[in-house]
């Protein structure tokens, strides 16, 4: 279950992270772990011009809730916001920012690290890069197991 | 019966459709009805071979689930969100 302050969110304005990982602050909380995940500009090399991110919207909305859940399950963490923005990102932008809040700093960065590995495998959202002289679609790793596939 | 079948990304753009109507035979599963649509589309197999992932009414899905008529169905590769 998710608690009443999560939240979860698609944007293709420019995310706040202050604003996210400041937007609640709970009385039985002592620490808040941020990621804030920016567009790269230089990847092993090659250097990328933009990004452009798209979304499955209703079922990415769905899986975050998903994870959000699991994550409660798993981490003595008291709130999880996701924002993740779409469209077009230009370098040093932000991308994503999971926002954890837990009574003691370590769950809340044991739940941060889990929640964008798992952001990363499961939510629908691409991306494509834009670098000097082409683009492609970014295909993530393709290792859900055949359970969650049903 | 007819379902929507959605792309997204680098499916979308290998087909050059991002929502179409399909015509599926009664009691399909989740496989054999994934099975149609990519004999439709053989450009799909052929860029993208084992990364592709399907999903059903917005769930992951595949295996012996039946489909329903009007079900939205999304076939896509792996995510790279974040």
């Amino acid at each position: 279950m998710i608690t009443e302050k999560d939240f979860f969110e698609l944007t293709t304005e420019p995310i706040d992270v202050g604003e996210v990982a400041r937007r609640f602050v709970p009385n039985d909380c002592g620490a808040t772990v941020a990621l804030d995940g920016y567009v790269r500009q230089f990847t092993k090399g090659r250097e990328t011009l933009y990004l452009e991110y798209e979304s499955y919207e209703p079922m990415a909305l769905k899986e975050m809730e998903k994870l959000i859940a699991e994550a409660h399950k798993q981490f003595e963490i008291s709130l999880v916001g996701i924002v993740h923005r779409l469209g077009r990102l230009e370098i040093g932008e932000t991308s994503v920012v999971i926002s954890v809040a837990a009574p003691h700093r370590r769950a809340a960065f044991e739940g941060c690290e889990w929640l964008i590995r798992e952001l990363k495998r499961t939510v629908p959202i691409w991306k494509k890069e834009i670098y000097a002289g082409g683009e492609t679609w970014v295909e993530g790793e393709k290792n859900l197991t055949a359970d969650e596939h049903r | 019966m007819i379902v929507e079948v959605l792309f997204f990304g680098a499916t979308a753009e290998a087909t050059g459709e991002r929502a179409i109507e399909f015509s599926l035979s009664e009691n399909v599963n989740a496989d054999e009805a994934f099975a149609a649509i990519l004999k439709s589309f053989p450009g799909l197999q052929q860029n993208f071979k084992n990364s592709l992932l399907f999903a059903v009414n917005q769930e992951y899905s595949g295996g012996d689930k039946i489909i329903k008529n009007g079900d939205e169905l999304a076939v896509f590769t792996a995510v790279s969100g974040g």
